[in-house]
């Protein structure tokens, strides 16, 4: 990842701007149900641990170009996004393949109210961090 | 919500289908003021999520990506919409083609 981010730093232009946007696994991922008025938080979905060294990997790598002074950093952000879902096994479906989450959420309604809202639109609610830096 | 991936899931899907829309991500950065008049490097760009939509605003975008086949169907969507400023290409991060300075902006989008 180094090696990218020092070619990055080789093809920008003098003051130009590297965005470094990605899934935020320092918060949790929300399971909503969308409901007419809203969303209805009914769980949380932790990033999977096999992904969380790839993420400090990827950070490592930005603060040693940093570091090196190859960049400059202009403030951490965050924002949220939803991905929507036809009903709550379409939900459990894309847990089931997607490498980046446990395989299941964790739910904070009991099984009786699961099953009663299982053919409902629901969302997975999650944050996705992103950096401008600069070259210098 | 405008789409439904529920309906999609199980079929061979893009991931960027379960990324946000790239007007959104821009408008999070700062809106088209990062792109306008640029010279733009998406790397990692896969379907073109975000080349397709930086390059109204940009003078130049240049997608790369290590999967061929992705390069491949970028390339033919920007020329049926008619993109002359939208170029894909394949490769490796670690070695890119082009010169020194060649960027006024990189993006590295779900890409670290």
């Amino acid at each position: 990842m180094v090696d990218a981010l020092r070619e990055v730093h080789r093809v920008l232009a003098a003051g130009g701007t590297l965005v470094d946007a990605r899934p935020d696994s320092r918060v949790l991922a929300y399971a909503e149900q969308v409901t007419p008025k809203g969303y209805r938080r009914v769980g949380v979905v932790r990033t999977s641990a096999r992904e969380l060294p790839n993420d400090q990997a990827s950070d490592r790598a930005v603060a040693t170009v940093v570091r090196d002074g190859l960049f400059k950093r202009g403030g951490v952000h965050r924002f949220w996004h939803r991905v929507p879902f036809e009903d709550l096994d379409a939900l459990r479906d894309y847990l089931s393949e997607h490498l980046r989450f446990e395989r299941r959420a964790r739910w904070s309604i009991d099984r009786r109210e699961r099953a009663r809202i299982r053919n409902e639109a629901f969302a997975i609610r999650r944050a996705v961090r992103w950096e401008m830096l600069s070259r210098r | 919500m405008t789409s439904n991936v529920a309906h999609i899931l199980g079929r061979q899907i893009p991931s960027s289908a379960l990324r946000p829309p790239a007007a959104d991500e821009l408008a999070q950065w700062g809106g088209p003021r990062v792109v306008r008049g640029k010279r733009v490097l998406d790397l990692g760009c896969g379907d073109g999520r975000l080349a397709f939509g930086v390059a109204p605003y940009a003078r130049e975008v240049v997608g790369l990506d290590p999967d061929a086949e992705l390069i491949k169907n970028a390339t033919a969507k920007a020329s049926q919409q008619g993109l002359r400023n939208v170029r894909f290409l394949a490769g490796a991060g670690q070695d890119l083609p082009q010169g020194d300075g060649a960027f006024d902006v990189v993006i590295l989008s779900w890409t670290l």
